[in-house]
Order: C-alpha cells, then sequence, then structure tokens
C-alpha cells in the first residue's frame, strides 16, 4: 500500500499542468448547437496538435498510451485548470466509438477513423438505445438485411446525443430477423449523412435537445463498416460498454471535489433570505462538509481501482459502484447548491453556461439514468460483485 | 501508488484475521458478562506482539507501520473486538518509560480509554483496567486508575463496559502530539470498515439460501439494490481507509484531512450497513441469538470515539488536499 508517485508522473503532472495553465480556452463554451460542436472541435484539435489526445489511446493508433494512473493526474489537472468538460461533443467518438474501433475494427476502418477522430475532425453519436430497447439493450430491433456488399437498416433509435452533430454513428442493428436476445445483432458504422436518416431532436426537462429520436428508412450502410463479425454485434458493444461503466466517468469522478469546493466558496459568499451567509447555516456547512467527504472518497476508491487494473490489465466490475457513488453524490452537491442560492437558482432559461448550478441539477437525472441506469447498475453489482442469486 | 493490501501487508491481515477469529470471536458476545478483557487474553494478545505493530523496534515494538495497523484492527472490528485493545495499543505507542511501556506491549496492565464528557469521563474497556489514556489531536495522557471512583453504567454495546469518572487524576505521562490521535482515528475507522463489511457479508450469505415466495430472497430487487448500496459504502471507506493509512506512513501533508475523511466514511458505512442488514434479515435479525444487533451496537459506540460526525464535519469544510 503506497501513495507513491514515480519522478516521471510528477514531471508528467508538472508538463500537463503548465500546457493546460497557457492553454485553457479563455472564453466559456457556447451553450447549444453548431457553435456548442465547433469549439469542442477545436479544443479536440488543440489537444491533438500539441500532443494530448488520447490520453488512454495506444500509442501505436495516435494516442499518449497512459497508464491509469496517468490517466487520473491527466484528468486531475483538467479539472483544476477548469479546462472544456471531456463530456461534449467528442465524447462518444474519444471515449466509445475509437476505442472500439481500436479492439475490433479492420486496418481500414482503423486507418481511416481513429485520425479523424483523435483531431476533432469527425465526432460520433451512439445508436444502441430504442424506444423499446433501453435498459435491456438485448431487445435491439431495428432491422439490417444483408443485400449484396451492403446492409438495408430500417427502424429507430431513442436518446441518441448529438446525433445533429455527429458525422458517424456506433449503430447496433438486428442483422438476422430470426434471432433473439443477444444473437443475430451487428455493430456497423453508420455515416450520418446516408440518405434516409432523419433525426428529430428530443425537448428535454433542461429545456435542451441534446438528444434525439433517429428513424431510419431502408438506409444502406456498406459491409465493410461491420465492426466485429456480423451477427457478433453483442461482443462488440460490450467492449464499448464496460469501458463507460469503467473509466469513462474519471473526468467526473475527478472533477466533483473542484466543484464541492466551488460550491463551499459560493457557500461563504452568499446570503440567505435571513441574511446570514449559506456557510454560517449549521445544516447547509454539514451537508456540504459530507459531500466534500464523499469526493475525497471517490478519488481513493478511483485511484484504489486504478491501481488494481493498471497491475491486472482487466478492468474489474468495480465501475458500477464507482457510477452510484458519484451519481449520488452529484445530485446531493447539486441539491444542497440550490438551497444556497435561494430563489435564483428557479431562474433558468436552458443556457447551461448562464446558470451552470441549476444545469448541472437538471443534468442529474441524465447522469443517473444514461450509460445504464443506477438500477442497472446496482443489478450489475449484485450479480458480479456479491455473487447473488440472478434476479432474470 | 497502489491501494490495497500488498505484499507481507496481505499476510499480516490474514495472520490478524485468523488468530482475532480465534482468540475473541464475536460470538462470545451471546453469553453474559462478555464485555471484559480478561487478563489471559490480554496477555495472549501481547504474546503475539499485536499490540506493539507501530512501535518502533528499539522500543520492543514490530517497527511496522500504521497501514499493518490499519489491517489489524479491521479484523478487529469484524469480531466485534472491545476498545480494549485500541487502547492498550495507543498506550504502547504513548507510554516513553521502558518498563512501562514493555508491561502495555505484553499486556501485563490492562488500559481503558478515556473519553471526556461535559466535566465527567466516561471510561470504555475492561473493570480490572490499571490505566487510562485519554487521546485527543493535540496529544494522549496517561492515567494510573488505582483508587478512583469509577461508576459503572449499563452498556448498549455488550463489547464494553461503561464507566463514570467524576475525578480523574493527574496524568503520568502525557505527548504533546498529533501521531496517537491519528492512530486512534485509524484504528476506530479500520474497526467500522470491519462492522461494515462483516455486515455486508452476512446479509448476502443469508439472501444466497433464505427463501420467500419461493425463491431465494437475493434474486428479489428489494433485496439486492439495498445490498449492492452496502456494497458501494464498504468500497467507498475502505479505499479511503488504505488512502488514510498510506498517508500516515508517509508522513503525508494532508494524513489528518485523509483521516477525518476515513473515519466520517467508515461512521456511515457501518451505521448505515448494521441497520440495512438487521432490516434485510426479518425477524431473524431482532434476535438476540443472532449477531445482526451486535455489530450496530458495536458501531454506535466506535463512530462516537475519535472523530463524531459533527466534530468531523466541522473540520472538513476548509480542508485542503495534497496531490
Amino acid at each position: 500500500m503506497d501513495l507513491q508517485y514515480s519522478e516521471a508522473d510528477r514531471e508528467f503532472r508538472a508538463s500537463a499542468r503548465a500546457w493546460l495553465k497557457a492553454n485553457v480556452p479563455q472564453h466559456s463554451r457556447p451553450a447549444e448547437g453548431f457553435a456548442a460542436a465547433r469549439f469542442d472541435r477545436d479544443w479536440q484539435r488543440k489537444l491533438h496538435d500539441h500532443g494530448w489526445a488520447g490520453v488512454a489511446w495506444p500509442k501505436e493508433y495516435g494516442g499518449l498510451g497512459l497508464s491509469g494512473l496517468r490517466q487520473v493526474i491527466w484528468y486531475e489537472e483538467l479539472a483544476r485548470a477548469h479546462a472544456p468538460h471531456h463530456i461534449n461533443t467528442t465524447y462518444v467518438a474519444m471515449m466509445h466509438a475509437g476505442p472500439t474501433v481500436i479492439a475490433r475494427g479492420t486496418g481500414a476502418q482503423k486507418a481511416f477513423h481513429l485520425p479523424r477522430i483523435l483531431s476533432g475532425e469527425a465526432l460520433w453519436c451512439q445508436g444502441f438505445s430504442e424506444p423499446n430497447a433501453g435498459s435491456d439493450l438485448a431487445a435491439v430491433r431495428t432491422r439490417g438485411v444483408v443485400d449484396g456488399d451492403h446492409i438495408i437498416v430500417t427502424g429507430a433509435k431513442m436518446w441518441t446525443t448529438d446525433a445533429q452533430y455527429a458525422d458517424y454513428q456506433e449503430l447496433l442493428i438486428r442483422t438476422d430477423p430470426t434471432s433473439e436476445r443477444h444473437k443475430g445483432l451487428t455493430w456497423v458504422i453508420c455515416d450520418m449523412k446516408s440518405p434516409g436518416i432523419d433525426i428529430k431532436p428530443v425537448r428535454t426537462m433542461l429545456q435542451d435537445e441534446h438528444v434525439s429520436a433517429v428513424f431510419y428508412d431502408e438506409v444502406r450502410v456498406p459491409i465493410a463498416n461491420v465492426v466485429g463479425e456480423i451477427g457478433q454485434g453483442w461482443s462488440t458493444a460490450l467492449a464499448t460498454l464496460n469501458f463507460e461503466r469503467g473509466l469513462g466517468f474519471i473526468g467526473d469522478q475527478l472533477e466533483l471535489y473542484e466543484r464541492v469546493n466551488r460550491a463551499i466558496d459560493l457557500a461563504s459568499k452568499t446570503r440567505l433570505e435571513d441574511g446570514r451567509l449559506a456557510i454560517e447555516d449549521d445544516g447547509i456547512a454539514q451537508r456540504l462538509a459530507a459531500i466534500k467527504a464523499d469526493c475525497i472518497a471517490i478519488r481513493a476508491m478511483t485511484l484504489a481501482d486504478i491501481a488494481e487494473t493498471d497491475r491486472t490489465g482487466i478492468p474489474g466490475p468495480k465501475g458500477s459502484m464507482m457510477k452510484l457513488m458519484v451519481t449520488g453524490t452529484h445530485k446531493a452537491l447539486s441539491e444542497v447548491v440550490g438551497e444556497i442560492l435561494g430563489w435564483s437558482f428557479l431562474e433558468f432559461d436552458g443556457d447551461r453556461t448562464a446558470h451552470p448550478w441549476t444545469y448541472d441539477y437538471l443534468w442529474s437525472w441524465v447522469f443517473s439514468i444514461s450509460g445504464g441506469t443506477n438500477e442497472i447498475q446496482r443489478e450489475i453489482t449484485a450479480d458480479r460483485v456479491l455473487g447473488l442469486p440472478r434476479s432474470r | 501508488m497502489y491501494l490495497a493490501p500488498d505484499g507481507d501487508e496481505v499476510e499480516i491481515a490474514s495472520a490478524a484475521a485468523a488468530f482475532v477469529a480465534d482468540a475473541m470471536p464475536i460470538d462470545r458476545l451471546h453469553k453474559p458478562d462478555s464485555a471484559n478483557m480478561d487478563a489471559p487474553l490480554r496477555e495472549l494478545f501481547g504474546e503475539m506482539g499485536w499490540f506493539a505493530l507501530a512501535v518502533p523496534e528499539a522500543l520492543g515494538g514490530s517497527g511496522l507501520s500504521a497501514v499493518e495497523h490499519a489491517l489489524f484492527f479491521r479484523e478487529v472490528g469484524r469480531q466485534c473486538g472491545p476498545v480494549d485493545v485500541l487502547a492498550q495499543c495507543l498506550a504502547a505507542n504513548t507510554a516513553t518509560d521502558d518498563s512501562l511501556r514493555a508491561q502495555i506491549i505484553a499486556g501485563g496492565r490492562g488500559v481503558a480509554l478515556l473519553v471526556a464528557d461535559g466535566d465527567a469521563h466516561r471510561l470504555i474497556g475492561s473493570a480490572d483496567s490499571e490505566l487510562g489514556l485519554a487521546v485527543t489531536p493535540e496529544g494522549a495522557r496517561l492515567f494510573s486508575l488505582g483508587g478512583i471512583d469509577a461508576e459503572a453504567r449499563p452498556a448498549l454495546d455488550p463489547a464494553n463496559s461503561l464507566h463514570i469518572v467524576g475525578n480523574v487524576p493527574h496524568p503520568f505521562e502525557q505527548r504533546e502530539a498529533g501521531g496517537i490521535w491519528q492512530l486512534g482515528q485509524l484504528g476506530a475507522a479500520a474497526m467500522l470498515v470491519g462492522i461494515a463489511e462483516a455486515a455486508l457479508d452476512l446479509i448476502v450469505d443469508y439472501a444466497k439460501i433464505r427463501e420467500t415466495f419461493g425463491r431465494k430472497i437475493g434474486s428479489w430487487q428489494a433485496v439486492r439494490h439495498p445490498c449492492a448500496d452496502m456494497a458501494v459504502r464498504v468500497e467507498a471507506a475502505r479505499s479511503q481507509l488504505w488512502y488514510a493509512a498510506a498517508a500516515v506512513k508517509e508522513a503525508r501533508g494532508d494524513a489528518a484531512v485523509h483521516l477525518d475523511v476515513a473515519k466520517h466514511m467508515a461512521n456511515t458505512a457501518a451505521l448505515a450497513n448494521t441497520d440495512a442488514n438487521i432490516q434485510l434479515h426479518g425477524g431473524i435479525g431482532v434476535t438476540d441469538e443472532h449477531g445482526a444487533h451486535l455489530l450496530l451496537k458495536h458501531a454506535l459506540l466506535l463512530s462516537r470515539l475519535f472523530g463524531s460526525k459533527r466534530m468531523l464535519l466541522r473540520r472538513l469544510l476548509d480542508a485542503r488536499l495534497e496531490d
């Protein structure tokens, strides 16, 4: 048991800190729309041009190939520098699609897509969930019919984040109409400019349209775009999902500590209705301190998990427990800030930049539902960590 | 950077688990008057060197670190070991007189914990203890208990005797540094983590065999999901315990912050998990013959020692971490 960083780790932290200090954008990200996507692409391009893109990607594919511990250092420094949040329109490409193509893609797919992802040229979205296949992903029904060297896709996907801005989609379809559940699925790369795709943005409780329903009317996808084998899509999809539940939220985990300190700072400057500073209220002070303790423990959980994974090379099932802890803490923090801000917390027009705390409060449900609901995370924990009898 | 028992630490942890489970099994607490740690048991712990893991070799100890100290107390917690064990161990790290220290390490003289309660003190530990130890973040003081008036009080937790002491004599040894408090916090946090883990283990084992409505209760989401939440609390508290133990071992500048967080997370995990363990067991969980209530009662006592919720949260608000 030790907390020692190597000399090289410390040098890495120092150089990341120095570079971020000089290069973090001076103006904040536009709240929404193509301007926001442009901002994200520019930031990705800047990371790429200066050799900071793809911290988790292997070196042979243009990434930095960092150990888990170095990734922790990188995300801590991102949070410290108030750098653009890593969950933005580049997230699916960098954290899902890229790693999946690396794990299961052909040489041609890798050569074409990976450089475009790393440089911010190509944005991706995810086409997994459907109106009747969310938590139960194996119920996917969107149909793919092989026709010569193409697959003809017809059906509908739901909750597709940033579909409007994406160039490509990681798309899970049923290519064997007689198959059920996990069998007969295929994972393809879908060009979002293909004829027959109709994107209908869904207005959310956040007053934004960050998710869409996507409809496919005989969309032609080249067979060359199949990642993995036809009929083996479940296996390809799991490679991505495991990643999402493991390191995918590492940035959020480590950023929480910065956020709780900002909330404590806010409480020491903001007056309640009765004229006292919020921090002078015992209830608020105690809740903030308890959340701060949770944030510090989340960092220890992250480091414990990373160190284990670095040693074994295999991500464990602890990602689900991490997501439960992080999403719960995120919501608790948003709630207490709501009390600190009083009436102004209720002023909200959908602009995440102008009203960041209210936006984050509303985001807390996105956080605890997307990427596997908290109920699904509890099921995974009960099965894989505790070995309880299956419920289904 | 590695945040789990490793190398020799694994062996020490498993040796501690086997020893404590044999010498001081939690089932002892179903018998009446099980609170006191009698002289032969104390001497057995002493012979094995458990009271002096973190005492330097030159002073008669094992010369190990806060990490082994935490690993040992996690096992003591699992068996609801009395606070005497922690008091004895902290006194071994406090005493400056060589012969006194040797007697404490060997278990020849018993030590109980003294905790301020208004104008009086609470004495927690065996009735035959000759010495009392009071520890604060500022320092530690050792007292002789010979000839003082101690009023016995009924104890909710069957693992420990409780007395009220009106007038505490002058200490005969004291240390003006935070090292003993740190070992105390770490030991108490480790015991609470052991309790939180033991509660989770009990309900998971039961959920695999107990049936209702024709199914194992562990297949019902009403049971599975609270169990998953218990596992999350254990994971958070244990990870933070390892972090704090390593921070003390390496004398990091923010060790005190990590100890406060570790104690807070351990308090929370132990209290919530022992509660859930009783509830999910159903009727059997509230019977005296089951161990579930023992874990809860011991957690209630330990959560008040070396940092209660209010004290810890007050200290944490302005605390700062290092990289």
